[in-house]
């Protein structure tokens, strides 16, 4: 087996690996981990409002930021 | 919206009422019934903002009625409340608030979304399992009490939550502390299966360039293991180095830091083999062992907040008859305060004009709920049960019971034994001599004409194995685990070092009113001579409140629960004698026999008990015996305690009848009556002059010299506040069995903490043996030494099972 497969498979796995980590380290400083009941109830509360809403919010946080770097 | 027979159910609320105290509304050719004028108001508003899918969402849960009288908004506008909860980031205000009325996932949703519509609020999360909410918002456009009347309009109430608590700040720690263990598993994990492809090379031949990369990759594994997650240890060595001290961590850095950069001039030479899976494990290990002091720390501190979190950080006081809410900690003493049912008192007390059950199972283990009515004390952590009561307060927060103990227990879990400081002290000079040891195996080694690799690696496991984490938690999770554990059983501990000398004490004094016995007075006999009407001794003793009448009406009310109370006429008290009265014609005269001696009436009894006697019309009909009894178990404690070895002494300021008969009853010897104050405190200190270590238990004011001249004082759970400052233990729950079960709990912990050195020192010095003849590589080093930390723990944990075997 060439040399550069196994540098390529050891280098892909471990990068995949690492990205789930970051994943899982990102969402648990961002406190997804922090509520477990909001975290499994939050499915029952996924309509189009719901999608609106949280838009509105992400824009909401969005103009906020423009405005800093002005 | 009628549910059962005359009973229509709150569109908004659920709650069910009769048709008459309903409001009827029809909205789009559909009938609405509301409870109140708050429910409709509400239901309204979501409908107008187009939130009405909550009621889908809610299902036929029931909540709380709205209630629209909140109290001024005006005091989260203030600079005062803004600067002790308000932090500003990026000109953006934040604050922690708790919701109060949230019952289910909809409940959430919908604060959540009145708070999202509303222009200037950058973000709103509530925490379901906690009702904690995190809002940030542009201060320019939108100010916090709008923010809380958004909230309040739409049926929730909500307070600022102060989050530099403890629980908050250990939640973090661990938080940060849970990600970097994670980053150690993950490489570690990885890093192994490499090592075993080097390894299955080093033996069945492998090429230099498949070496190269597997070299490479373990060093990207390496890499942030011991940079991230063993930054702790380069901080600790840091700070030790600054102080001027070689400590633990430094041991850990040279040999890991010393292993990496040897690998990484393996790889770039190609000369010899890498160690980064030692590197990697090494810290992984480590810090595993690390993490678990953390989670038990985490534990003691959330028994801690089991107590204090649910202390309401707001009250209602009433100034010139109006209601005014404010914060906790400006509560005055003087102040009255209202609380409502289910409310948890804050703040002690004294109840005026009003009564009520109250559930004090948090604070005294009593699981009845127990009746109070005016001038009774009322103790901050119990529970009103059942009525709106208004009391007088006694003290401010800080220095009311519950405070006290949150305190207390907060200083015991951070201040050291002596053993402890000890130890840190001796690992100092231990890790400097197992560098200079390392150091030494190096070159003794390659004197002996071994190769530069061997010699190294054989003085890295020295450095390795000889890091004396053992030694380290020797004592402190053993402490740990006993004051949480005393804590548990209604010991408080004010610091973990008296357990220390609690385990060496020899000898015990002991008060006797309200220590050894109740305090209080027990019928023992009632004697009828005729037939008369109980009612009457029950109105006559129910006029007085000396503790021997209370006792009478207590034991009257539980011989027959049907018994009532006349209104009777000219009640007189008779000083340190008796009571007199009229019904009816009747003359009621009840009192001790000294009194019937001075009317003249003939009555004899000999007996060592108090004694009540009741006439009407100048005719004995009845007698009570009373006694103050022993504590439940009194006997048996005081024989297990003399079990163990130790001296015991009862010290009393009562006569020396009363002294001998209750001493010789529970089976003590050493008895001293007549005792003032001066001469208990003497007794103690004569005590020490023996070179004898005194624990000195007592609950009154008249014990509190001697508690602070003892070298351990425990004051009773009843106690009075002075004999709570002087003493070092209390027993919140009263009871004399607590003694034995502290003595033994201190007992075992000590002797789990000399245990524990004695394994950490010998595991030590035998490893270290072996290092140095160079029977040991790192990565077995690593794994040897979070064994020893892990049988340490072990060990300490033995200690929660002392109580298990039939206590």
């Amino acid at each position: 087996m060439d040399d550069n497969v196994i540098s390529a498979m050891i280098f892909v796995s471990i990068g995949l690996g690492s990205l789930g980590l970051f994943a899982f380290l990102w969402g648990l400083k961002s406190g997804q981990f922090d509520d477990s009941n909001k975290f499994l109830g939050g499915a029952l509360h996924d309509s189009e409002e719901d999608l609106n809403s949280a838009k509105k919010m992400t824009d909401k946080q969005e103009k906020i930021k423009k405005g800093e770097k002005k | 919206m009628q549910s059962s027979s005359n009973l229509y159910s709150c569109s908004h609320c659920h709650l069910e009422f009769e048709s008459t105290t309903m409001i009827f509304e029809s909205l789009d050719q559909k009938d609405y019934s509301f409870c109140c004028k708050g429910c409709q108001s509400v239901f309204h508003l979501l409908k107008d903002e187009g939130l009405d899918s909550f009621y889908d969402k809610v299902g036929s849960k029931k909540l709380h009625s709205v209630n629209n009288e909140h109290s001024s908004l005006s005091k989260f506008d203030q600079e005062g409340y803004a600067k002790k909860y308000i932090t500003t980031n990026n000109n953006l205000n934040e604050i922690s608030l708790i919701i109060e009325g949230i019952h289910c996932n909809a409940c959430v949703w919908l604060n959540e979304r009145i708070l999202h519509q509303c222009d200037g609020i950058i973000e709103a999360s509530i925490n379901y399992t906690n009702h904690k909410a995190k809002i940030s918002w542009n201060p320019k456009e939108i100010k916090l009490s709008q923010i809380v009347a958004q909230i309040q309009s739409i049926g929730y109430n909500a307070y600022a939550y102060d989050s530099s608590l403890q629980e908050a700040r250990v939640n973090k720690v661990r938080k940060d502390y849970y990600s970097r263990l994670l980053v150690g598993i993950f490489c570690t994990m990885n890093i192994m299966w490499i090592a075993i492809a080097q390894y299955a090379g080093f033996f069945t031949g492998m090429s230099q360039s498949i070496k190269d990369i597997l070299n490479f990759a373990e060093f990207i594994l390496a890499t942030p293991t011991l940079f991230y997650t063993g930054w702790f240890y380069f901080k600790g060595s840091y700070y030790g180095l600054k102080n001027k001290m070689i400590n633990m961590d430094f041991l850990i850095v040279s040999g890991t830091l010393s292993t990496y950069f040897y690998s990484i001039y393996v790889s770039l030479t190609g000369v010899g083999e890498v160690y980064f899976e030692s590197v990697t494990m090494i810290v992984t290990f480590i810090f595993a062992g690390k993490y678990l002091e953390v989670l038990s720390k985490k534990n003691a501190v959330d028994s801690l907040d089991g107590i204090s979190s649910s202390i309401p950080s707001e009250q209602t006081i009433i100034i010139n008859g109006n209601k005014k809410t404010v914060d906790t900690t400006m509560v005055k003493t003087d102040d009255i305060i209202e609380v409502r049912p289910g409310e948890k008192i804050a703040i002690d007390g004294i109840l005026d004009n009003y009564t009520g059950n109250f559930d004090e199972a948090s604070i005294s283990g009593e699981s009845n709920p127990i009746y109070k009515k005016q001038g009774d004390k009322i103790t901050s952590g119990t529970i009103c049960l059942d009525s709106v009561i208004q009391y007088r307060a006694s003290k401010d927060f800080a220095n009311s019971m519950i405070q006290s103990i949150t305190t207390l227990l907060e200083e015991s879990l951070t201040k050291k034994p002596k053993i402890e400081k000890l130890v840190n002290q001796i690992s100092g000079y231990f890790s400097l001599m197992v560098l200079i040891m390392a150091l030494l195996t190096f070159v003794g080694w390659k004197i002996l004409g071994v190769s530069f690799e061997d010699a190294f690696i054989i003085a890295i496991s020295v450095i390795v194995i000889a890091c004396p984490c053992a030694l380290g938690l020797a004592t402190p999770v053993a402490t740990l685990i006993g004051v949480s554990l005393g804590a548990k059983k209604g010991i408080l501990f004010k610091t973990s070092s008296h357990l220390e000398t609690m385990a060496k004490a020899t000898t015990i004094v002991l008060d006797k009113t309200g220590t050894i016995t109740n305090g209080k007075p027990d019928v023992i006999h009632f004697v009828k001579e005729k037939e008369f009407d109980l009612n009457l001794l029950y109105s006559l003793v129910k006029s007085s409140i000396h503790p021997i009448s209370k006792s009478i009406v207590n034991y009257l009310e539980g011989i027959d629960k049907n018994i009532k109370e006349y209104t009777l006429n000219d009640t007189k008290n008779i000083e340190a004698r008796g009571l007199k009265a009229d019904f009816n014609q009747l003359n009621l005269v009840g009192g001790n026999i000294e009194l019937f001696k001075e009317m003249n009436i003939d009555f004899k009894l000999n007996t060592s008990h108090s004694v009540f006697v009741f006439s009407i019309n100048n005719e004995i009909v009845c007698y009570l015996e009373l006694e103050d009894q022993l504590k439940t178990d009194a006997f048996k404690t005081i024989d297990n305690i003399k079990k163990l070895g130790l001296e015991i002494i009862m010290c009393t300021g009562d006569n020396s009848n009363v002294a001998n008969s209750v001493a010789k009853k529970i089976g003590i010897d050493n008895v001293y009556s007549a005792m003032l104050p001066e001469d208990k405190a003497n007794i103690v200190e004569d005590l020490q002059r023996d070179n004898k270590i005194v624990i000195t238990v007592g609950d009154g004011i008249n014990d509190a010299l001697a508690l602070s001249s003892s070298d351990i004082a425990i004051a009773m759970g009843n106690n009075t506040d002075l004999t709570v400052k002087v003493s070092d233990i209390i027993f919140i729950n009263n009871k004399i069995t607590t003694l034995y079960d502290a003595i033994v709990l201190s007992r075992s912990v000590f002797s789990t903490i000399k245990q524990n050195l004695f394994f950490s020192l010998i595991y030590n010095f035998v490893t270290i043996l072996f290092a140095v003849l160079g029977y040991v590589i790192p990565v077995v080093a690593a794994i040897s030494m979070s064994l020893s930390s892990l049988i340490v723990v072990g060990n300490s944990l033995r200690i929660k099972r002392i109580f298990k075997n039939g206590r």
